[in-house]
């Protein structure tokens, strides 16, 4: 798919947030939010959004996916359409892939042109947030801070339908402090694969653990990625087989909470930009949560 | 119906459709134009004679690069001796000697590239058999144990180490695939930078599609009979010969003198 | 030594290759090994050059493949060449036996050949009682087990040497060696004794020239020149999308083929049939006969699954696919296996049904389009397959009901924030009970728990924290 370029640069972008973003990583839509605000922009979030339909087209589903397909475009359609916003925004790179690639797919059918057209327009605006900092904004460096060493996973559809890959390690690279390493194999498919993770779970068990090992081979602290159901399943590997590693969002390192975390904190999300908390602090905090000794 | 015309039918129907999703319904054949070339060679004859020589080296074959014919004949009668020699050596039971030791496939005089090397070789006690019909039994069983085999080549390409080879009246398949070695004799003036190269020669010639029909078999050979099959090892003659080793030698400067 | 099932549950099948400890590492050493060939040889060249033009060479072929098939049958026929036709497995199986029982045949020799794999020719020819020996080293070892091939072109890439060399001891009554040269010379021997004494050879074809009625196939080994030349009646079995235009559109797909499959810039062999021997020429076959056959070809073409037709056949799909590393191609039931497999195996089919399985099995992760010499879209191809199981209604009814749930939750906020709520509640009492991770979810989402943790849903979502923030703000 196309994408625009900007005549001038956008001010007003929606979020979308994904759904798994919402309900199971709320830091991680926080961290695209505050991200995309430090750079001046305003952030709208439509609060109708549900999901893209991903699973459901996947499984194969495509009667069912299309009424999430039309309901997103019904949300985001109107305010790219009238001008509120220039872009859409969304920090997973699946779900971008979904609504700019696989809705062309869902409205191939010549009834459907209207909605077909519709979603290449939306596409042609819509990035997944590495790619809107870089290529639209043109940020380099978000001036974060991480003590560790951090490693990148370049999940599929981001690669391999999308063509990111520079972008979000061009950033991981221009944060302070963190030892950048490879990753063995990274291109190597996490055994995610959505429904495929239940339906031949033992394969994506399988295909996860090889993953885990390249990523405890590495000896990265942490490994970041552009998507939070790839860092679902990797995360839950790495905890069942008991790697020191976490799987964790790249915007929450971009934007400074370090060494994110599988649950939210406790405490309420800071309403304002905060000084982020550091990666050492972090885990000092963590330690001494769990009652644990230091050094050991 | 006979299944033929079910077939080409059933398929004439289905591409008439105009909702089928592939083959798009409008495709475009390559020309020559924009066809590319996929590997490259470059240079004067010396170089492309190097280039094939060191691509066949990478594929395990050897090379030697002679100046005459002269030369030619010497340098692969040489390495006929010396491969026997090799073989016997090799052996550790007390009759070293076993049938086919000295036989030697051959293309027919008129087909290779150098003259005067069945008498020569025969003055060595060497067997030279030219097959004359694979399908005859003794001379099956004789063609059997032959060990090693002589032949020219119809084109080589110097980009990839492959050499052309023609079936024909005189050039039995048979020489270049059963035995256990086989020599090259490939006249300088026979190597192509590439397969691209030949082909566009031949068309322009109008002599590439009858070169293949009349053949009847056309072998493009690039280096000895090898497998990967076990746990990915490399093995070196499983059915074709396990050494193969090529005599180029310049044929041009022999053509300017006449 | 693992049995091999195929006709074992796919869950079965796959637990049993998920549970042999050697597979899985056989495989990724072998593929891994074809992939980095595979890559330089790619890259020394314009590689996505070579992929697009074969690519268009080959789209224009199914175009025009009812034009191109005439004329290659004329030029078969031209050339002295037995054409024969074939619709099904069936026919192709029945016409290659009465052309060994017409000739006398006893034994026949056979050069690798998925086609022939795919109709099962091997059982039809020994029913009728021929001897028939498959003299691809790798092919050989498997016909020796008794199982059916793994990869494409390296069809015994699943057994370790051990196994081979216990294979050669038992069968072959060959002194135990773990040495490959002396394995391969035993080989050598065994198999010129059936080359020089069989009196039909059998091969597929890896492409025919439509312009000369040229048969061409592609071996390292010289097996696919001796099945081509040593017997006096050489058979050829090939799929009808196999045909090319010209002489130099065989070679650019030769090329494509060999860097694509094993790195190579050239295969060792390509050998090059256009008929019976002349009568003044020393060797080669007295008879050619082909057989051009569809056995669902033109099915997968209306069924809208053409795409896959453009395929070569070079397996690099397979050897870049995760899912076929860790479970290898025995697991997949079906003669093709891999991404490509998972796509042609039920569009091949009769019913699609047959191999329901397949195109689930795969992440979708791309990374077969992005290897494929003809830029097959085999994830778009997978998630077709999808919708038409789903429209066959060969899913389980529970998926279904699921899918519809959820499909019914998300489409109303409402909804959407009620379930959301129930589901930070539910999982995070789940959770409790495990100590933060959930460790244990009800069917079917066991699945996902038999190997991994899932984290509960947040306490407070996003869009809780977006409204209260914009609250804040409007206060302010």
């Amino acid at each position: 798919m196309q994408k625009s370029s900007f005549s001038t640069p956008p001010r007003r972008v929606a979020l979308f947030v994904t759904c798994m973003a919402d309900m199971l990583y709320p830091g991680v839509g926080i961290a695209a939010t505050e991200l995309l605000e430090r750079q001046g922009i305003e952030v709208v979030f439509p609060m109708e959004q549900t999901c893209c339909g991903q699973p459901a087209f996947n499984a194969g589903y495509r009667d069912e996916a299309r009424v999430l397909a039309r309901r997103f475009l019904q949300v985001f359609g109107p305010m790219v359409e009238n001008g509120s916003v220039q872009a859409i925004v969304a920090p997973s790179g699946s779900c971008v892939t979904m609504t700019s690639h696989f809705y062309d797919v869902l409205f191939e059918d010549s009834k459907e042109q209207p909605l077909r057209q519709l979603a290449q327009r939306l596409a042609s605006v819509t990035f997944e947030l590495t790619e809107f900092l870089v290529d639209v904004l043109g940020v380099t460096d978000t001036h974060a801070r991480l003590e560790g060493t951090v490693t990148y996973h370049p999940c599929c559809h981001l690669l391999r339908e999308l063509g990111v890959d520079e972008q979000p390690r061009k950033l991981l690279a221009a944060v302070d402090g963190a030892q950048v390493v490879e990753l063995p194999d990274a291109v190597d498919c996490c055994g995610f694969g959505g429904l495929f993770a239940v339906k031949n779970a033992g394969i994506s068990g399988a295909m996860g653990r090889r993953k885990a090992d390249n990523l405890a081979r590495s000896g990265a602290d942490v490994v970041a990625m552009c998507d939070v159901s790839c860092m679902t399943h990797i995360n839950g590997i790495l905890s069942r087989e008991k790697i020191d590693c976490r799987a964790v969002h790249i915007a929450e390192i971009l934007n400074g909470q370090l060494g994110s975390r599988l649950h939210p904190p406790e405490e309420e999300p800071p309403m304002t930009l905060e000084r982020p908390r550091r990666w050492q602090d972090a885990t000092a905090a963590d330690a001494a949560a769990k009652g644990e000794k230091g050094g050991d | 119906m006979p299944a033929r015309d079910d077939i080409l039918n059933r398929l004439r129907t289905a591409l008439r459709q105009p909702e089928l999703r592939f083959p798009p319904p409008e495709t475009h054949r390559l020309t020559a134009d924009d066809r590319m070339t996929v590997g490259t060679a470059e240079g004067d004859r010396w170089a492309l004679a190097r280039r094939f020589g060191a691509e066949l080296e990478t594929l395990h074959g050897t090379f030697e690069i002679v100046e005459t014919l002269a030369e030619a004949r010497m340098a692969a009668i040489g390495r006929l001796q010396m491969w026997v020699a090799e073989e016997l050596a090799g052996r550790r039971t007390e009759r070293p000697e076993q049938p086919g030791d000295r036989d030697i496939l051959i293309w027919s005089p008129d087909a290779l590239p150098i003259d005067g090397l069945t008498p020569a070789l025969s003055d060595l006690e060497f067997r030279v058999i030219e097959p004359q019909n694979l399908h005859d039994p003794d001379e099956r069983e004789r063609v059997r144990y032959a060990r090693a085999g002589i032949t020219g080549v119809d084109a080589a390409f110097a980009a990839t180490g492959t050499v052309v080879l023609g079936a024909g009246p005189h050039k039995s398949r048979a020489a270049s695939l059963t035995p256990f070695r086989h020599l090259l004799l490939v006249p300088i003036s026979r190597i192509f930078p590439t397969a691209e190269a030949w082909m566009a020669k031949m068309r322009q010639d109008g002599t590439l599609t009858d070169f293949l029909r009349e053949s009847r078999n056309v072998a493009l050979v690039s280096g000895p009979s090898k497998s990967a099959d076990l746990e990915g090892i490399l093995t070196m003659g499983v059915h074709g010969p396990k050494i193969l080793h090529a005599v180029i030698f310049d044929d041009i400067e022999a053509m300017i003198r006449g | 030594m693992a049995v091999i099932n195929l006709e074992a549950p796919f869950k079965e099948r796959v637990a049993n290759a998920l549970g042999d400890s050697h597979l899985a590492p056989a495989v990724v050493r072998a593929t891994d090994r074809m992939l980095q060939a595979r890559h330089k040889a790619m890259n020394s060249i314009d590689g996505e050059g070579l992929r697009t033009q074969t690519r268009q060479m080959k789209e224009d072929v199914l175009r025009h493949l009812p034009d191109y098939l005439e004329q290659l049958e004329r030029n078969f026929q031209a050339n002295g060449i037995v054409v024969h036709w074939a619709r099904d497995g069936v026919e192709a199986g029945e016409i290659v036996r009465g052309i060994g029982l017409q000739n006398g045949a006893k034994t026949v020799v056979k050069s690798k050949s998925m086609a022939t794999e795919e109709i099962h020719l091997n059982h039809v020819l020994e029913q009728a009682g021929l001897k028939v020996v498959e003299t691809d080293l790798g092919e050989y070892i498997i016909q020796l087990a008794g199982e059916p091939p793994s990869h494409i072109v390296a069809p015994v890439i699943h057994k370790r040497l051990e196994e081979i060399a216990e294979i050669f001891h038992e069968k072959l009554d060959m002194p135990r060696t773990m040495d490959p040269t002396e394995i391969t010379s035993a080989a050598r021997v065994r198999l010129r004794n059936e080359f020089f004494g069989a009196q039909m050879g059998v091969s597929g074809c890896n492409f025919a020239i439509a312009e000369t009625g040229t048969i061409c196939i592609v071996t390292n080994e010289g097996n696919g020149r001796m099945v081509s030349s040593m017997p006096k009646v050489y058979v050829v079995v090939m799929g009808i999308e196999k045909v090319v235009p010209t002489v130099e559109d065989a070679l650019l797909q030769l090329q494509a083929l060999t860097r694509s499959s094993t790195g190579q810039q050239m295969t060792v062999y390509c050998s090059m049939t256009s008929g019976p021997r002349q009568p003044d020429q020393p060797d080669g076959p007295e008879q050619v006969h082909v057989v051009l056959m569809d056995n669902g070809r033109l099915q997968m073409l209306e069924r809208g699954y053409g795409e896959a037709l453009l395929c070569v056949r070079c397996g690099a799909c397979l050897n870049v696919c995760p899912v076929y590393q860790e479970i290898g191609g025995h697991a997949y039931g079906s003669t093709y296996n891999g991404p490509i497999g998972a796509v042609i195996s039920p569009a091949l089919a009769p019913e699609i049904a047959r191999f329901k399985e397949l195109p689930h099995a795969t992440t979708l992760c791309g990374a077969c389009r992005d290897v494929c010499p003809v830029k097959i879209d085999l994830p778009r191809l997978l998630v077709d397959l999808r919708s038409d199981l789903v429209e066959a209604k060969t899913n389980p009814r529970v998926e279904q009901l699921a899918i519809q749930g959820y499909v019914k939750a998300m489409s109303s906020r409402e909804m959407y924030e009620r379930g959301g709520k129930f589901a930070s509640v539910a999982s995070n009492l789940l959770a409790g009970l495990t100590g933060g991770e959930i460790k244990w979810m009800p069917p079917p989402l066991n699945g996902w728990t038999d190997h991994r943790d899932f984290p509960p849903f947040a306490k407070k979502s996003f869009r809780e924290w977006w409204e209260e923030r914009q609250k804040l703000r409007n206060r302010e």
